[in-house]
């Protein structure tokens, strides 16, 4: 993966700096400035699917197109996608800047899906892995401006696991401090509300697809 | 990305310029454009008390930004997410432009001359057949000082009522008793900077992290800056505070009371007191006990204070033993002892911070004045770095309600209508006879829509304000406006609310720059701003419209104005000097906001201290000089544990909590306007822990049926919200105009301050 591409205005260094994990900034360098805006699907052709989807090329396999998870929706958050996705047209995806995905915790959506393409055996939502959230503009952040915004993280249905908030010293003022909100992709399910609640009219943080995990021998 | 250091001492030296420049600068009218032409202004944020300072961005006659103002000494450039949003709060779509008047079930568009003619013949025909005291004004700490300083001096010296209330009444009135009883002058000692040099912060029923969120990260820079800081909150929530501070400590509710007398049992016990602190500045008393709670119409209630000595008072904390507190509030009793201990270490410079938890509390005004026994047996008060300090929730709770005195029992500068005195210099200041202004205090808010609702009152007049959302066992107030039968109701505002509903009259106000005005903060900080843009439509200000009735009335020889805010603001300083003094009003127009008292253009950081208050006289140390009954001293009070008006039991086994969120203000009719925050944090929700969930077979997310005595709504459970009911309670805010909590809140009160318990009352959870 190219990590020196700069499309979000992050640089590498910038990122280690903030102390955020160097895997999601490579994934993030490479994802695109695209992903900033409200989109159907990212520059890499992602598209946030219900939970307990299966990995894309598998779910792409086994999804019937019926439509089932998407009236089992009770928030209409799942709607199927239209002309425009190829391959993927008729699959059912989440538009998370319109509605994202709320977390029932019983996941009919997934229990309805008739193909396997939705995993139905998944029980806890704090297993669902549909994407990771980031914060793709930094310069935009309220938070990051030193502003008391954190609304993605207030609102964050694993709010202190998925998100917490890390105060450090604002050197503008002098005397107040920065919260900065911090995601950690081993917890953050990818439901997208936080995307849906950023309160910029592009939103800063959005959901995209989960980085590879990649193991090394550092545990800070 | 971020400015830098360097950037940033431009932008505030800019700024800092701008601010020298004074007056003509700082007026949007004469200001040099900027770069797209955006003209900047002053203004202080129209939201909470805190008081950040922002500039206001004007183009074409329309605000069309706003910034946290880098000059502004409270917030230096911040804002929170309300703030950052001020430019869209006064531009939503149904946004009131002309007076409307109902005609059976419709409301008409009507002139402001047909408006104010019907307004005008009610009042006079209500005063004609039923008194001056069948009219009534609500008004609120949104209130500027000129609007508030207007209302009072016509329904007090003009009309002849004492019925004049600020919602203020619901949301710091314990705090102002609790001032009063102590010190005999209302407002804190301390100011913000006190969050910068203490090191130990005790907060009580206080969400600072989303309810005063600048100053909270100012706390937190400090603790950042400083490893020895340490921030305890006491609560009976876990909140976004509570996960930030150092302790949570998880009282039952009402129990604060036994916690503060046992923290006293304990410094007294293990003589950590300042003996030579207590003997100086020190008077002891005890008042009445089991005093009601405020549920009847027409309760009265006045204390019988008595003095005691010392001794007397370490008998009476002897029975809060940390065990005997502990059993009640469920607090180990070592950590009490820890505590007490903490608070009292010398090496320490501790503060205490409160807010709703204390305030709207049926034993509201004790729970104040049990927090100053501790601060006042370890001495740790009137000094920079530690101090009490009630934080407030309105822009100008402080500065017009509280300051200028917009309640039934008051006059400007803790002066009251009871006193023969008091009364002699406000009518000499007003130019009156001093027979005009009434003796006798009438209702406060809860008794005024009690009055209301059985017709003792008969008109009344809401401004800045939204109490037939606000008030507690809503649903009585709501039907008593409507009952007809002469009840007449005008309600000012700047869109549609749950109060325009049971409206009359609606009127339609100018809001913040849309006027020029003037707000006090919670630090005492006074804050002057400029008209910057006209108000949409026809609206008008509320200083107009009160302005415009009491000429309507035949009293508008009181208000004989050329530039009536300028003119007003001098009238009221002559009531401030000896204490309260304000500063000549062009002061105020340079200044980003001055600490009263403000004596020969000084302002006052820390009161009743010696080098800082100018009242203290040198070699004094500190002086409660405000309190010349007690010789200077301020008072100790025994003031014992009491339950709640109404605990949980069989029928109603949960506590139901009410507050706010941090993206809204109050009842939302503001932040509910812009879109981001309405996206943000669409709807209430109902707090509640996960075991009380599980026990009943509630998954989060399901709706469920909560109910009082008073009330019923459904709504959906959070059981992994941003604040986290403990077992046995629920929490629900009050924002959301289509999920009235209130409804099912008791409207029983501090029958001291006369201040609704919000905090406390039993509901029943059931599956919707």
């Amino acid at each position: 993966m190219d990590s020196n591409t700069n499309h979000t205005g992050i640089t590498r260094r910038r990122f280690l700096k903030d102390g955020v994990l160097l895997p999601l900034a490579v994934a993030i360098a490479g994802g695109g400035v695209s992903t900033i805006f409200l989109r159907r699907a990212d520059a890499r052709g992602f598209y946030l699917r219900p939970p307990g989807a299966l990995e894309e090329r598998r779910f792409l396999a086994a999804c019937i197109k019926c439509g089932k998870c998407a009236q089992a929706c009770p928030y209409d958050s799942i709607r199927m996608a239209g002309a425009g996705a190829g391959v993927a047209i008729g699959t059912p995806h989440i538009i998370a800047r319109e509605t994202p995905c709320y977390l029932c915790p019983d996941l009919p959506c997934a229990k309805a899906c008739p193909s396997g393409a939705l995993d139905g055996k998944l029980e806890d939502v704090e297993k669902v892995r549909m994407g990771t959230a980031v914060i793709v503009d930094r310069e935009n952040c309220l938070s990051l401006r030193g502003l008391r915004c954190e609304v993605c993280y207030r609102q964050c249905p694993l709010i202190d696991n998925a998100i917490t908030i890390l105060p450090r010293h604002n050197q503008r003022t002098g005397v107040h401090s920065i919260m900065e909100p911090v995601i950690h992709r081993d917890k953050c399910v990818g439901c997208g509300i936080c995307e849906n609640a950023c309160v910029r009219d592009k939103p800063v943080i959005v959901v995209m697809k989960s980085p590879p995990e990649q193991k090394d021998y550092y545990e800070f | 990305m971020e400015l830098n250091r360097r950037e940033f001492l431009k932008a505030s030296a800019a700024a800092a310029a701008f601010a020298a420049a004074g007056a003509s600068v700082l007026n949007p009218k004469l200001s040099v454009a900027g770069d797209a032409g955006i003209k900047w202004g002053k203004a202080p944020c129209r939201f909470c008390g805190t008081g950040c300072g922002v500039l206001v961005g004007v183009k074409g006659g329309k605000i069309v930004a706003t910034k946290g103002d880098p000059a502004a000494p409270v917030n230096r450039g911040l804002n929170c997410i309300k703030g950052y949003f001020l430019s869209k709060v006064l531009y939503g779509k149904d946004r009131l432009t002309k007076p409307l008047i109902r005609k059976g079930d419709k409301m008409v568009e009507a002139s402001w001359d047909e408006a104010m003619t019907l307004i005008a013949s009610k009042f006079k025909e209500s005063i004609a057949k039923h008194g001056p005291d069948s009219v009534a004004i609500y008004g609120s700490g949104q209130w500027t000082v000129f609007e508030g300083y207007a209302a009072l001096k016509l329904f007090k010296g003009g009309i002849g009522t004492n019925n004049i209330e600020p919602n203020a009444r619901l949301c710091m009135a314990s705090a102002v008793t609790g001032f009063m009883t102590t010190f005999a002058s209302d407002e804190p000692m301390g100011c913000y900077d006190d969050l910068d040099l203490g090191d130990t912060y005790f907060l009580w029923g206080a969400n600072m992290a989303e309810c005063h969120p600048v100053l909270f990260s100012r706390m937190i820079d400090n603790r950042l800056k400083n490893p020895d800081v340490r921030i305890i909150d006491f609560g009976t929530r876990r909140t976004r505070t509570s996960q930030m501070a150092d302790q949570y400590i998880r009282f039952n509710p009402q129990t604060d009371l036994a916690l503060l007398n046992a923290i006293a049992h304990v410094i007294i016990k293990e003589k950590l007191y300042d003996e030579s602190f207590i003997k100086k500045h020190v008077a002891f008393k005890k008042g009445k006990e089991n005093i009601g709670y405020g549920l009847e119409d027409k309760f009265k209630f006045a204390d019988d204070p008595k003095p005691i000595s010392f001794d007397d008072y370490k008998k009476f904390v002897e029975k809060y033993t940390p065990e005997y507190a502990s059993k009640l509030s469920g607090v180990p009793a070592a950590k009490i002892v820890e505590l007490a201990r903490l608070y009292a270490d010398k090496k320490r410079k501790v503060n205490s911070l409160w807010t709703m938890g204390f305030n709207q509390h049926v034993r509201g005004t004790w729970v104040n004045n049990l927090v100053y026994n501790v601060h006042l047996l370890t001495g740790k008060i009137s000094r920079p770095g530690e101090n009490p300090m009630s934080l407030t929730g309105q822009p100008s709770a402080c500065g017009t309600a509280r300051e200028v005195g917009t309640f039934t029992h008051r006059l400007p500068a803790d002066m009251v209508v009871t006193n023969p005195e008091h009364r002699a210099k406000a009518a000499e200041i007003w130019g009156i006879d001093v027979k005009r202004i009434p003796d006798k205090p009438t209702y406060n808010a809860t008794e005024m829509f009690r009055a209301l609702d059985r017709g003792d009152i008969k008109v009344i007049w809401s401004q800045v304000t939204n109490p037939f959302q606000s008030l507690p066992h809503l649903n009585r107030y709501r039907k008593g406006a409507r009952k007809g039968d002469g009840r007449f109701v005008i309600v000012s505002d700047i869109y549609p609310t749950k109060s325009t509903e049971v409206a009359d009259v609606i009127l339609p106000s100018a809001s913040w720059v849309e006027k020029e005005g003037f707000f006090g903060n919670a630090e005492r900080r006074g804050q002057q701003w400029f008209k910057m843009v006209d108000a949409p439509g026809e609206a008008k200000s509320d200083l107009w419209q009160t302005m415009e009735l009491a000429r309507r009335l035949g009293h508008g020889n009181l208000f004989p104005y050329k530039y009536a805010e300028k003119e007003i603001f001098e009238e009221y300083r002559k009531f401030t000097s000896g204490g309260k003094d304000l500063a000549p009003y062009e002061a105020y127009v340079k200044a980003r906001g001055l600490r009263w008292p403000v004596v020969n253009g000084k302002e006052t950081l820390w009161r009743y201290a010696e080098g800082h208050d100018p009242y203290v006289k040198a070699g004094e140390g500190v002086k409660f000089y405000k309190n010349k009954k007690d010789d200077g001293r301020a008072v100790i009070w025994a003031r014992p544990y009491e339950p709640a008006a109404e605990s949980p039991d069989k029928q109603y086994p949960f506590w139901l909590c009410t507050g706010r969120v941090l993206e809204h203000w109050h009842t939302g009719t503001m932040t509910g306007r812009v879109p981001e925050i309405k996206r943000a944090y669409p709807a209430a929700v109902c707090e509640m822990h996960p075991d009380d969930a599980k026990r009943m077979g509630i998954k989060n997310l399901q709706k469920v049926k909560i109910s009082s005595r008073r009330g019923t709504i459904i709504l959906p459970v959070d059981l992994n919200g941003r604040g986290k009911a403990e077992k046995g309670n629920i929490f629900v805010a009050f924002f959301d105009e289509t999920k009235l909590i209130n409804e099912l809140c008791i409207d029983a009160y501090c029958p001291i301050s006369g201040e609704p318990d919000y905090k406390k009352c039993a509901v029943k959870v059931e599956k919707a």
